[in-house]
């Protein structure tokens, strides 16, 4: 029993750079700039199902609200583009891959776009120095001859911000209060009530949200992250001291949402940035998938579908690839 | 590149058991549910109220069902050792959250178990930051919060941040079930007490830091039960008969946090032993 979920999440974790180069046949979706078009048929395996990025406004909310007021936005959902593997170039492939992949990958037009969508050039403006911190990871990554050069969420640290927005499916639940996320790799609770953050000495993976809805718009303000969790595997990062402003925007009938995060980190980046990740939602129509739908049937005696999601346990499981690559 | 490929197809075999579908169901199955459904009522009917229970004030949801949703934490010493224990010099002491006192150990398990305590200082699974498992989650020293809907409940954990999902939407255990370092827990109401019924455990959590420990051949039966509006009696009843001679029961008292501001503050402290490589310095050169 127990070698099944272990076999699952160790390759979860040493195959997670394959698969936009696994699934490259993805449906390609005509680029549509009207948000009315928002529901490309993309169903089905894979990660790298979507090339664009439908633009969503910001406005009222018409959609179904939860008791306590909120839009009700609580479900399974999954970022549409790629994943963490390369942040400016999101199809693309592997930055400095000393085994790229075999096929062409053609013009970049034909891929989806920077993750970066301000500045508009699609590039991060990393400081000279961090930029050389950038390179030299991206070059140890594939043969990590220094503790920094593991990516931390192979040793089942939590993803972080923004990270998580483009890992693996999660959850969002709601409650009077409170937001919820449910990511692969950690758990977020975002406050609703305004209180005061925790004092600045206090470091988080996550950070200390604040959250409230403005329409069909949740902002969060995001202090006390520790700094600790990578962009991307492709090794850009942020400080302890980084500025994060969430916003997830919902469309029109709840099936779709942009997280736009705008970072502010001058010991890092010569100026703000803003990325921007398109999510869809799973409901209980669609395909389970093992990356971005990772649900159960579960057992019951009636005829309606209704999903079990299994605990989401990694570092217990990650055996020798992750506890003990650190110990000293 | 190539082995990575080859790897999918083991990948995709795997996430393959997801695209099961349900069941048909036969009509007497559904009889026997049924059946089942109004015993349930009418026992919940029956149910006694517990004594200085307020059960009309307590928080409900929409549909009439205690509302746990809150953050608790136990104060007693039951992490340390839920049997009666004089003071140690890493444990205060503590009565024993037991019926009947001592846990009833079959005689090779009892020997294991006095090996877990001699080198508990080294062994304990919490000590590496692991999800504690059920109940141990429960009644260590620190938060949890409970996030709860009609069709589930989620407890956040401080410790490690584990999430435990307990279903409450009338299904079953799975049937082609893992072992899970926090089981499977399903639960149904009976009256104003949350029942919930926990197996397929894996063999690696502890049930306190003095060594006393289960198999895989755990189940636990948990009850919820709101004594006061910030106040909830938790009991565990466990079994395991790899382990124990009988089924034991263990209690101990949640109190909701109510501090001006409290909230969970996450301790993810398995990280600890690498976070310090992370980020780059700028005064690190390359």
């Amino acid at each position: 029993m127990c070698y099944k979920i272990v076999r699952r999440i160790i390759l979860g974790i040493f195959l997670f750079s394959s698969w936009v180069d696994i699934n490259a046949q993805e449906q390609v979706v005509p680029a549509a700039a009207n948000s009315s078009a928002a529901n490309p048929p993309a169903e089905g395996g894979g990660i790298a199902i979507e090339k664009v990025v439908l633009p969503i406004a910001s406005s009222d909310w018409k959609g179904p609200r939860l008791a306590d007021g909120q839009p009700n936005i609580s479900g399974h959902w999954s970022n549409t583009i790629a994943n963490h593997n390369n942040i400016t170039d999101p199809q693309g492939g592997i930055p400095n891959d000393p085994n790229p992949r075999r096929s062409e990958s053609g013009p970049r037009e034909n891929r989806a776009p920077s993750r970066v969508t301000d500045p508009i050039d699609g590039k991060l403006p990393l400081l000279p120095w961090a930029q050389a911190k950038v390179l030299e990871f991206q070059k140890g990554f594939h043969n990590p001859t220094k503790p920094e050069y593991i990516e931390p969420l192979a040793r089942c640290a939590p993803a972080g911000i923004p990270k998580s927005l483009y890992w693996h499916g999660y959850e969002i639940s709601q409650y009077p209060g409170y937001v919820l996320f449910q990511f692969n790799s950690g758990t977020r609770i975002i406050h609703l009530d305004n209180k005061p953050h925790l004092h600045a000495s206090i470091k988080l993976w996550n950070g200390d949200s604040r959250g409230h809805w403005e329409g069909n718009t949740l902002i969060v303000d995001v202090s006390n992250q520790n700094g600790k969790a990578l962009l991307g595997r492709s090794g850009e990062f942020i400080s302890e001291n980084a500025q994060i402003e969430e916003r997830y925007v919902f469309n029109e009938d709840g099936s779709r949402y942009n997280y736009v995060v705008k970072i502010n980190d001058p010991e890092v980046y010569s100026r703000p940035f803003t990325m921007t990740i398109p999510a869809k939602r799973y409901t209980e129509k669609s395909q389970p998938n093992g990356w971005h739908f990772e649900v159960e049937p579960a057992t019951h005696a009636d005829a309606d579908i209704r999903l079990d999601h299994y605990e989401r346990i990694c570092a217990e499981n990650n055996g020798a690839f992750g506890i003990t690559a650190a110990k000293k | 590149m190539h082995r990575r490929i080859h790897n999918m197809s083991d990948m995709a075999i795997s996430s393959a058991r997801a695209h099961v579908k349900h069941i048909h169901v036969e009509r007497i199955s559904k009889l026997i549910l049924v059946s089942a459904c109004v015993l349930i009522f009418v026992s919940g009917c029956n149910s006694p109220v517990a004594p200085g229970s307020a059960n009309k004030e307590i928080p409900r949801l929409a549909n009439g069902k205690p509302d746990l949703s809150g953050i608790w934490e136990a104060t007693s010493a039951a992490d340390y050792d839920l049997e009666p224990h004089s003071n140690r010099r890493d444990a205060p002491p503590g009565a024993g959250v037991i019926d009947g006192k001592i846990i009833p150990y079959l005689p090779a398990a009892l020997e294991q178990k006095n090996k877990n305590f001699a080198n508990r200082l080294t062994d304990d699974p919490a000590l590496k930051g692991y999800t504690l498992g059920v109940p141990r989650g429960i009644y260590y020293p620190e938060p949890f919060q409970i996030f709860q809907r009609e069709n589930d409940i989620f407890l956040v954990h401080q410790f490690g941040h584990s999430v435990r999902t307990i279903y409450t939407n009338n299904t079953d255990h799975p049937k082609d079930p893992y072992d899970w370092w926090l089981g499977d827990s399903r639960a149904k109401w009976e009256g104003d007490t949350l029942v919930v019924d926990v197996k397929h455990f894996n063999d690696k959590t502890w049930l306190d830091r003095a060594g006393n420990y289960h198999s895989d051949a755990l189940h636990v039966i948990e009850r919820w039960t709101y004594i006061d509006i910030n106040t909830v009696e938790y009991q565990a009843t466990v079994e395991d008969e790899k382990v124990f001679s009988r089924p034991w029961t263990l209690s101990v008292h949640l109190h909701r946090h109510r501090e001006k501001d409290f909230q969970l503050i996450e301790d993810y402290r398995f990280t600890k032993d690498y976070e310090e490589f992370y980020p780059p310095k700028a005064s690190e050169k390359p």
